[in-house]
């Protein structure tokens, strides 16, 4: 019996031999085109440490002039989380199958995937060099930036939706834009509200990578502050973003629960 | 009855104008202070229009002429495999660190807890520059980068799903004599392995995303290739590097689609 045993747990692992070869040759392939060696490791982390040791005492006095960089950063990514949102609603309406004829539909869902696969940062690229620095290309690109993700979930969302009230609403003599007023919109609302939270959380992040690209903000103080070598001041950039994104991750945690909250009582 | 019936409609409507106007206002006040105007995307759309005539056509051959830019294909797809791998791994340990029914010990919870969170509010941005200080500019500082964000966004879900497995198998065989390890090999393991993999799989492709933008930052790779192009004006490369980074991004996520359904859908992971 105990043989038997024995001979099963030697055939059991057999077969994830091949791929295990496969996954260290891949492994150490990239790690030759990344350059990636254990004695790199060490030293980098090191360096890195003893870096974080010299970070280390923030400059509080620079922790006042972070504060309006900081709301600026905010208002970005709600700017352009809002005008995102009207754009992703007007994507997703056309990239509803009960909604928009076939046609449309399916070159609106082949631009929501092109756009899904360019990151933001490109876009922001680009618009710089179109309209020059500032904010208005980092609440551009963060508004395009959610046409991908919000207009294909709430496309999904739509397609989901109950095809008997559209039905009903079409039998008593409503148009389409009444049917998609009164009847498509009050029942994606909450989807729509907990998916631009969520959004929202994942624009502050960008906003602060945009910031650092030319779009303003904190991003732009904490790149500043590296580049001019005042790391203290960079540690207080730091601080604030955590603050930040902690805040507005809570802020958006307890949003959620309470929507949810009130789609459960209706 | 009727007045009820009256107005309740009405007050419903009057509610949302106030909701309706005040966000109104709220975007407007915000708007007013960014100095930024809806319109002017509009009136100012010839500097778009210039430049997509600066764009168009892609100038293909550079794909061709420029031999690094092969290598930096390889270069960003090696950054987000082994950014995967290794942060997958860590993740993976600090998860087991972190979760109730694998750890015994409150203080080491508490502690890998907190590490995580920790990671998880560092911006992506702060950690390249500080690798890039320690490790000097190249896919090293990007590859480093992308195993911390990796642990970050993986390792609180991973210690989740930890805690969220079937707890009856794992008490059956500890009740026979099971070791600890032998609970977490035969019962907790065989649980959390599909969703591990294609949590993992998932996070190849938001990987691949970020390594592209890690580029522009001193992470090396197609991201720095592209940013270059745009610092000197080469708009016809930008579009052939655009387009391939669109291809290379689509196939990824054909690729990593494909791996899981072919890992997961044929059920052979027990």
């Amino acid at each position: 019996m105990i043989m038997t045993l024995k001979k099963y747990s030697l055939k059991r692992y057999r077969k994830y031999i091949l791929p295990l070869i496969l996954l260290l040759v891949v492994t150490e392939g990239a790690a030759i085109a990344c350059g990636a060696t254990f004695g790199k490791l060490e030293t980098g982390l090191l360096n890195g440490l003893s870096f974080l040791g010299y970070m280390f005492p923030p400059d509080w006095s620079a922790f006042a002039e972070m504060v309006q960089p900081a709301f600026q950063s905010i208002v970005i990514a709600f700017l352009g989380t809002v005008f995102g949102t009207l754009l992703s609603v007007v994507f997703a309406l056309l990239a509803a199958a009960n909604i928009s004829n076939p046609w449309v539909r399916n070159v609106t869902r082949f631009l929501i995937g092109l756009e899904r696969s360019i990151p933001e940062i490109i876009i922001l690229l680009l618009l710089i060099a179109a309209f020059g620095l500032g904010a208005m290309p980092g609440i551009i690109a963060l508004a395009l930036g959610c046409i991908g993700m919000l207009g294909k979930l709430l496309a999904d969302t739509i397609e989901e939706l109950d095809p008997v009230m559209m039905e009903s609403m079409q039998s008593v003599g409503a148009n389409k834009m009444q049917i998609i007023v009164f009847g498509v919109l009050p029942q994606i609302m909450p989807n729509l509200i907990s998916y631009t939270l969520f959004r929202f959380e994942i624009n502050i992040r960008l906003s602060v990578i945009l910031g650092a690209v030319g779009a303003g903000g904190v991003g732009y103080e904490l790149d500043y502050s590296f580049g001019m070598l005042q790391y203290h001041r960079a540690f207080t950039a730091l601080l604030v973003i955590i603050i930040m994104i902690f805040g507005t991750e809570r802020l958006s945690y307890m949003l959620r629960g309470r929507i949810k909250m009130e789609g459960a009582l209706k | 009855m009727s007045t009820v019936e009256i107005s309740l409609p009405s007050k419903k409507y009057k509610r949302k104008v106030t909701v309706f106007s005040a966000a109104l206002i709220i975007v407007s006040i915000a708007c007013v202070y960014m100095g930024f105007n809806p319109i002017g995307i509009f009136t100012e759309f010839h500097f778009v229009r210039d430049l997509l005539g600066e764009m168009f056509m892609p100038n293909y051959k550079v794909l061709w002429n420029n031999s690094s830019i092969g290598f930096s294909i390889v270069q960003t797809l090696s950054m987000a495999f082994l950014g995967t791998l290794y942060g997958g791994i860590i993740a993976i340990i600090l998860a087991f660190l972190a979760a109730l029914n694998t750890m015994p010990l409150k203080i080491v919870r508490v502690i890998t807890r907190f590490t995580l969170s920790l990671v998880r509010v560092v911006p992506i941005l702060v950690v390249i520059l500080i690798f890039v200080i320690a490790v000097g500019p190249g896919t090293f500082a990007g590859l480093l980068t992308l195993v911390i964000t990796t642990i970050g966004t993986f390792g609180k879900l991973f210690a989740e799903i930890i805690e969220n497995t079937e707890n009856p198998p794992a008490e059956a065989i500890f009740s026979v004599g099971a070791s600890r390890l032998q609970v977490i090999r035969y019962s907790i393991i065989p649980q959390i392995l599909p969703s591990f993999i294609a949590n993992l799989l998932y996070a190849f492709d938001i990987n691949m995303r970020a390594a592209i933008g890690l580029g522009i930052f001193g992470g090396g790779g197609i991201g720095f290739e592209l940013y270059m192009a745009t610092h000197v004006l080469h708009y016809k490369d930008v579009t052939a590097l655009i387009s391939l980074i669109i291809v290379l991004v689509i196939l990824v996520e054909k690729l990593s689609d494909y791996l899981r359904r072919k890992i997961l859908g044929e059920g052979n992971l027990k």
